[in-house]
């Protein structure tokens, strides 16, 4: 077993770095060699509309369970326990509600669209398209900004290289290795989806989704062989109480029922109108196989998030039990940062699989890396060739130049995610960080959406507003949130958003709700602080505002000619 | 408290049991359908190539 500078240790060995590098190599080929199919833009986006139940399934399953997924559920199930397990159930709900009604997709699959904002134009004209795709595409790379870094870390936590020091503040000094890792994923990723275009993509995700679910399914129950799931539970319970198991209780400690509520929100939004998922719908080859393969993945989504929480509680219970990981992950009077509770589960799984089945665990993950990252380059990328460049066009783009530019627009956000992964502080769970980009999106295009499809008042200036209203939700990011203290504080106070914390937490970062009084005057124990909005009231809070608009814009300013698609 | 353990413990091992079952169904029926998503572009490919050469013998 080896053991790096810090006391981590991994079973990692030679024989897995052969799998893994063999795994990659293989897929890469296959990306290459599946591009003798490609013949047209339609081809390359939505795998010419030929998708059949099963692979549309697998696809859908096998983007949505991707490495980045399993990091950030995983750091949800260690720092919320077994009451994180609401969000899975959400998430399956909403999604086989959405496959028996058909809400929202079955109308956008039958208008054969490519993309959401190719709706908006049909609905609501050209210039809702192009600020649509503009904010859907800043969102979508913002959402993914992250996932380099995430995907490294996951690396280097099961591999055991380069994690060779923690800073006073508990946090994680990744240095060189982690800008070499990141980089060699994207350099395979850019590869792979430049070349090939969603038919390859289709294919990997098939080929990982293979890998990896039954390669989860082998580490569950492995985790519950090593651990005991009575040991498990008694666990969780010693160290959250009732938090750990029912998601209704209050925060700090709990969820709380508006994050419960919020979670609903984003279940349908991650099946219905994120567009990765949508394009899959626009991929399939009828109504009826989109309403099929919903149903079918309502377990995909179920489980994307349910196994890898279930790792998280696992990495918990086990870095308890092991007094040299204990004082790295879960010090005494400090929280460690959301870096090494990312780090958790791999270092986890470094430690309780054994040679050989970690290589093919490892590499399926690295599978399901590659897989979500060329399903969101290639939707991103494409969004922005089709909804922002090409309308200005007015004799339109050659199919020739939109593959062109969309494989450049690919290269360009790859370099972007790799830069935005070293600088961004990330400062929040990685899925409450995700959850927030995303809204800056989907909280515009979910009114877009459900008005412009089942409400034929919707008007334009009714689009234009909810859309815009969306970027409020930017203010759910502690970062943004942070440099906004001089806007933001006075409403926090107002609202009571403040905590009381003990004086030695004090920081250089920590803001006093009484800043007059000097911190080496403070005599009682505790001060009062700024508390952190959390993502679950902006979310629901900007979502209620979109709606709102879209019906007060639509209504005091309705559309005076008919939308494009309701043309006779 | 006694609830939601119960709960999330049948949950759990309910869920397990499903994916088990979806990942050998899925598995099986995606090579299938990989397979003739291929054939079915590698037809539409020769389509297009037959109508490009008819076109170049007859530019009437």
């Amino acid at each position: 077993m080896e053991v790096n500078a810090i006391g981590i240790e991994s079973n990692f060995g030679l024989i897995d770095w052969c799998i893994v590098i063999g795994y990659l190599l293989v897929i890469v080929a296959i990306g290459v060699y599946i591009k003798r199919y490609i013949s047209n833009v339609t081809d390359f986006i939505v795998a010419g509309r030929g998708l059949k139940t099963f692979l549309a399934v697998a696809t859908m399953i096998g983007t949505e369970l991707g490495l980045v997924t399993v990091m950030y559920s995983a750091q949800k199930g260690f720092t919320g326990g077994f009451a994180a397990f609401h969000i899975a159930l959400a998430a399956a709900i909403v999604t086989l509600v959405v496959g028996l009604s058909g809400f929202i997709v079955v109308p956008l699959r039958r208008m054969k669209i490519m993309t959401i904002p190719e709706f908006y134009e049909r609905r609501f004209g050209r210039g809702v398209r192009i600020l649509g795709g503009t904010i859907l595409a800043f969102s979508g790379i913002l959402n993914m900004g992250l996932f380099l870094k995430a995907g490294a870390i996951f690396v280097m936590g099961i591999t055991n290289i380069g994690v060779t020091n923690i800073t006073p503040d508990m946090e994680l000094a990744l240095g060189t290795e982690l800008k070499i890792i990141m980089t060699v994923l994207l350099g395979c990723v850019l590869l792979y989806t430049a070349l090939g275009g969603m038919v390859s993509v289709v294919v990997l995700d098939y080929i990982q989704f293979v890998v990896l679910s039954f390669s989860l399914l082998v580490t569950s129950l492995l985790s519950i062989r090593h651990l005991c799931w009575q040991n498990i539970i008694e666990t969780v319970s010693e160290l959250k109480g009732a938090a750990g198991f029912n998601p209704f209780h209050p925060p700090p400690d709990g969820f709380g029922t508006l994050y419960v509520v919020w979670m609903f929100f984003l279940g349908l939004v991650s099946c219905a109108v994120w567009q990765t998922a949508v394009i899959r719908a626009c991929a399939a080859e009828s109504v009826r196989v989109v309403k099929r393969l919903y149903i079918w993945s309502s377990i995909g989504f179920l489980i994307r998030f349910l196994l890898p929480y279930f790792f998280g509680i696992c990495a918990l219970v086990f870095i308890v039990q092991n007094e040299s990981l204990r004082s790295i992950f879960l010090p005494e009077g400090a929280q460690a940062s959301s870096d090494i509770t990312l780090m958790a589960m791999p270092v986890f799984l470094g430690q309780i699989l054994p040679a050989g089945l970690i290589g093919i665990v490892s590499a399926g993950m690295l599978a399901a890396f590659m897989s979500t990252h060329d399903s969101y380059l290639l939707c991103w990328s494409s969004v922005l060739t089709q909804d922002v460049v090409a309308p200005w066009f007015k004799e339109g783009l050659s199919s020739q130049a939109r593959l062109l530019l969309t494989r450049i627009f690919i290269v360009a956000i790859g370099i972007f995610i790799l830069v935005w992964g070293l600088w961004y502080d990330l400062g929040q769970d990685l899925w409450d960080y995700m959850a927030i980009s995303g809204a800056i999106y989907f909280t515009g295009a979910i009114a877009l959406l459900v008005f412009g499809l089942y409400w034929k008042r919707a008007s334009k200036v009714g689009a234009y507003s909810a859309l815009v209203c969306g970027f409020l939700a930017i203010v759910g990011l502690t970062p943004v949130q942070n440099r906004l203290g001089f806007l933001l504080n006075p409403v926090k106070s107002h609202f009571g958003f403040t905590k009381e914390i003990p004086i030695e937490e004090i920081t250089d970062k920590t803001v006093l709700v009484f800043k007059d009084i000097p911190i080496e005057q403070v005599s009682e124990k505790t001060v009062l602080v700024y508390d952190t909005i959390g993502s679950e009231i902006v979310g629901l809070t900007v979502i209620a505002l979109a709606m709102v608009l879209m019906v007060a814009g639509s209504l005091l300013f309705p559309d005076r000619t008919k939308p494009l698609d309701r043309k006779e | 408290m006694n609830f939601w353990i119960h709960f999330w413990t049948v949950f759990f091992f309910a869920s397990l049991a499903l994916f088990a079952g979806l990942a050998v169904v899925v598995s099986i029926g995606g090579f299938l359908n990989i397979r003739s998503l291929f054939k079915a572009l590698t037809d539409r490919a020769n389509q297009q190539q037959d109508r490009l050469r008819k076109e170049d013998d007859d530019p009437a």
